[in-house]
């Protein structure tokens, strides 16, 4: 008797879930182009994300260009200044400062370049 | 179109940022999404908006993504998630707007918005709290088990089992249904 209670419960529920189900039943929601609208700005994500490092490199190398150059000299200078016996060699051995900061930047966009080309 | 399962699209797109899959992935499941959002809300643009939210949050959290559950389960927790933080967000905004003597921008077209066509499924809907509604929404619009429906709301499986048969409830109360019949 109680185990036909239980089961006559269990249906009463079943029957019920079911005609919640009915009534909770949505109509399918066509695409209409709703993914490829988030497909593209998730792109255009990607893009600005790639894009983002390099330029700031850029710019920061763009910045730093002058204030760089007056160190790398200020270093020359020093060393040029230096007691001749505790740099024999130095003034020949040296790179001019020219040829540093376009050494420096050649480097920069290089490594920029091949950051892009690995993206 | 893509062929695969959830998870193989899923690894796709974790691998290497595969738009193409995760494009797969959002046409399988906008339509349980968006619903949902719609019911939630009661604003079809309001809620198309969220939709997109959600899926772009998915996008940056799919590598959490565990594969334990069913996927749409774990875009079903995004989507509540983005659509009670944008709650907070208005709610928060209207009050700093009632503080400088304005209505809010969202209530003004609240009113002044053409109201959708209303179902039943709205009528119902209305007498259920919104947690109720979110989980009744789930569980019998969506198809989520209760460990699911418990994972995307961070309920236990009880309270959720709880909130629906309160919301049976409610609804059975409110209009009267008994076995076969409703409206």
């Amino acid at each position: 008797m109680t185990s036909k209670i239980i089961n006559m419960a269990e249906r009463m529920k079943d029957e019920q879930d079911r005609l919640l189900e009915s009534m909770f039943e949505l109509a399918p929601i066509a695409d209409d182009g709703f993914s490829e609208q988030i497909v593209r700005r998730v792109r255009r994500k990607l893009w600005v994300r790639r894009i983002t490092l390099p330029v700031a490199v850029v710019l920061g190398l763009v910045v730093a260009s002058r204030p760089m150059a007056a160190l790398v000299s200020g270093v020359y200078e020093l060393l040029l200044s230096m007691p001749g016996d505790l740099v024999p060699s130095l003034e020949g051995s040296l790179p001019s400062l020219q040829l540093i900061v376009t050494g420096a930047l050649v480097l920069g966009v290089a490594m920029l370049s091949l950051s892009m080309l690995e993206d | 179109m893509i062929s695969g399962e959830d998870n193989e699209l899923v690894a796709r797109v974790v691998a290497s940022q595969d738009t193409r899959a995760f494009g797969e992935l959002i046409r399988r499941h906008q339509s349980h999404v968006r619903n949902f959002l719609r019911k939630l809300s009661g604003d079809m643009s309001a809620a198309d908006d969220l939709a997109q939210d959600c899926f772009m949050r998915a996008w940056d959290k799919l590598h959490t993504y565990s594969g334990s559950g069913s996927f749409i389960g774990w875009l079903l927790k995004i989507a509540y998630t983005t659509f009670l933080q944008s709650k907070r967000k208005s709610r928060r905004y209207a009050e700093i707007l009632e503080q400088v003597g304005h209505v809010s921008e969202a209530e003004s077209r609240t009113h002044a918005a053409p109201v959708d066509e209303v179902t039943d499924l709205d009528k119902f809907l209305a007498v259920l709290s919104e947690e109720e509604r979110a989980i009744m929404v789930m569980s019998y619009a969506c198809g989520l088990s209760h460990r699911e429906i418990s994972q995307a709301t961070a309920m236990p499986v009880g309270s959720v089992k709880s909130v629906i048969f309160r919301g049976k409830e409610k609804i059975r109360t409110s209009f009267d249904i008994k076995d076969h019949q409703h409206g």
